[in-house]
């Protein structure tokens, strides 16, 4: 314990990790308080907005990142599923880069993995990191875990899965 | 969600209504968690306050340094001379005489746990002396001894998964030994869960007790890795004249037998299930010369003699952190040493080096204050692993794991080949002991003692 790790490079502020979040968990229906719970480990939005800044740019994520302030600040106030209705661009036939952007976010959250965008020269399709893999949320919309990692103890497919809400996702009261 | 910050609102809530309490209007809030010389075991860890606004990573390094302080608190007490009721004597301090017999060192031993026929054990009278160490054995000696036929558990000399030995720079293999304190020992008492027949009958889930803070320990496990010293290295070790015993093997094949050996202790792990911690809490400490790390390598800052590690073999001879090649005989000196580097497992978590760093130079402070010849002093805490996610002594519905901080951790003496960060295959304790079973398949409660059960 003598010589301290290397901390790698700087990360982005609180405020514009939690933003990320909340915008993830409005594009995808799950709550913002499990996309980034108060105390946060594993820091997936951190990670994957760091990850996405390094493959669009800084300038791109910036108004993406604007485009959701604007509308979260509406009167009055838009539901989540208006908001990602309106980012995806969903009536559009063409969507923008900014729309492409956002469902490569939604990939990348779901599968932990990488999709480029049409418009990314050169983008490359990778997983993330192992750790993005184990806790992509398409396992916890699935009520189940990925291959070679389960977090539920010994028997527990001799019983029904916990509710939706258990695994983070937003129901909006339903299940 | 129930969170740890949950607990640490309505501490603040109810350290508040205290003060506001007319009859204790004098009295002073309560003091932040400190490192104190106690020989009382924290039943859990206490929170102190967060600072303003702050970060993931200011929350996470707070709150990870209360649990150090826990894990060093905790330290202290395991380690204090005990009474003659085996409680650490109020009258005694730990380190007074540079070494003691502990408080740890007289809960039992699980060899004496899960008996011959699922036989009804006791806490206290003599554990079982295997045959070939009766000759050498006086009462109340400690016997470092196999402790059955659990492949996937510690043995005597073998770790986790079969990962194999850890053989020290003399070649010597290091031992092992695990042991419950008595909340532990009357839980698996009071529900037969000693004997396969008990576990067989058993119905429901097994819940061990939690630890509550100012209150009652809860369960507590204690795995402790011993190495063979030299007598005149005793004054930086915890040591012991301690029997080893070698089961007989077929392959290769050795008859058992039993030797007396000076032992010093070179890495303790302590798991205590708690309010704040259904999951346990997990406190993992070593001896300061065991190893160093990739960045010690890396940057050439290294001391001349480690107990696993030889720092004049270049990696090109002495790769690291190498399995010994087989076949493993713990009854002779081998001519393989092992080279064992501490891996960094806290990338994403420097919170975790940051505290420990902190809470160790407190408590050495500490230590140092007692007596300057205490071998604690030589002791280091590696980091305490804890749920960032738990309700009150239960999980989370969803996230049984609790979301553990930090992401990963090993002792370089206890999980030596599965240090790193990689889920499900790289060391980390909660993980792993969520998926303990009894002898049937029903969760154990974070715990694999329950298959040793005959």
């Amino acid at each position: 314990m003598t010589t301290p790790p290397n901390n790698g490079g700087s990360a982005p502020s609180e405020a514009v990790v939690q933003d990320f979040a909340n915008m993830s968990a409005a594009l995808m229906g799950f709550q913002a308080s499990f996309i980034r719970p108060f105390l946060d480990p594993v820091n997936l939005s951190g990670i994957f907005y760091q990850f996405a800044v390094a493959q669009v740019g800084q300038t791109m994520m910036d108004a993406l990142m604007s485009a959701f302030d604007a509308l979260s600040k509406q009167t009055p106030p838009l539901t989540a599923q208006q908001i990602a209705d309106t980012l995806l661009e969903v009536s559009s036939p063409t969507p923008s880069n900014q729309a492409l952007l956002c469902q490569s976010i939604i990939a990348m959250w779901y599968l932990g993995s990488w999709y480029p965008p049409p418009f990314q020269k050169d983008g490359l399709q990778q997983v993330i990191s192992s750790q993005a893999y184990t806790k992509s949320l398409a396992w916890n919309t699935a009520q189940a875990h990925p291959m070679g990692f389960s977090a539920f103890p010994f028997g527990y497919w001799s019983q029904p899965p916990g509710p939706l809400t258990d695994f983070g996702v937003n129901t909006g009261g339903g299940q | 969600m129930k969170k740890i910050a949950t607990i640490i609102l309505l501490a603040a809530v109810a350290v508040t209504m205290v003060i506001m309490t007319p009859e204790t209007s004098t009295m002073a809030p309560a003091a932040d968690p400190a490192i104190v010389l106690s020989p009382k075991i924290p039943g859990d860890a206490q929170f102190g306050p967060l600072p303003p606004n702050p970060t993931n990573e200011q929350k996470l390094l707070a709150i990870q340094g209360d649990f150090d302080i826990y894990s060093w608190n905790t330290f202290i007490a395991l380690n204090w001379p005990p009474g003659p009721d085996g409680n650490g004597d109020p009258n005694k301090t730990i380190g007074q005489n540079g070494d003691n017999d502990t408080v740890w060192e007289h809960y039992r031993n699980v060899d004496s746990v899960f008996l011959p026929g699922g036989a009804k054990p006791t806490y206290t009278g003599p554990g079982t002396v295997p045959t070939q160490c009766k000759a050498s054995y006086k009462p109340g000696m400690k016997i470092i001894t196999q402790v059955g036929k659990t492949p996937t558990v510690l043995t005597a000399f073998s770790q986790p998964f079969n990962t194999g030995p850890i053989i020290d720079q003399n070649g010597n293999y290091t031992r092992f030994e695990i042991l419950v304190n008595k909340p532990m020992f009357d839980y698996i008492l009071q529900n037969t869960l000693y004997s396969k027949a008990g576990q067989k009958v058993f119905s429901g889930a097994v819940k061990f007790p939690c630890g509550v803070l100012n209150g009652p320990e809860g369960a507590i496990m204690v795995k402790a890795a011993w190495k063979v010293i030299d007598p005149a290295d005793k004054s930086r070790f915890h040591s012991q004249t301690v029997l080893v015993y070698s089961p007989a093997s077929q392959n290769p094949k050795y008859p058992a037998s039993c030797s007396t050996k000076t032992m010093g202790l070179v890495g303790l792990h302590v798991g205590h299930k708690t309010n704040s911690a259904a999951q346990w809490l997990w406190s993992t400490f070593e001896h300061v010369d065991n190893v160093p790390t990739e960045a010690d390598v890396a940057s050439g800052n290294l001391k001349t003699k480690y107990n696993y590690y030889d720092p004049k073999c270049a990696a090109s001879k002495c790769p690291p952190n190498q399995t010994p090649p087989r076949p493993w005989n713990p009854t002779q000196v081998s001519a393989f040493h092992s080279q064992i580097v501490r891996m960094n497992m806290f990338k994403g978590n420097e919170f975790a080096f940051e505290s420990a760093a902190a809470r160790n130079a407190d408590a050495l402070k500490l230590l140092l204050g007692v007596s300057s010849s205490s071998v604690w002093k030589n002791y280091e805490l590696i980091s305490t692993m804890w749920p960032t996610n738990t309700g009150q002594c239960q999980a989370t519905p969803g996230d049984p794991l609790g979301t553990p901080a930090p992401n990963f951790l090993a002792n370089t003496t206890l999980e030596t080949y599965i240090q790193g960060m990689v889920p499900n295959v790289s060391s980390n304790c909660i993980e792993c002991h969520n998926n303990a079973t009894m002898t049937t398949p029903v969760p154990s409660d974070f715990t694999y003692v329950l298959q040793r059960a005959q």
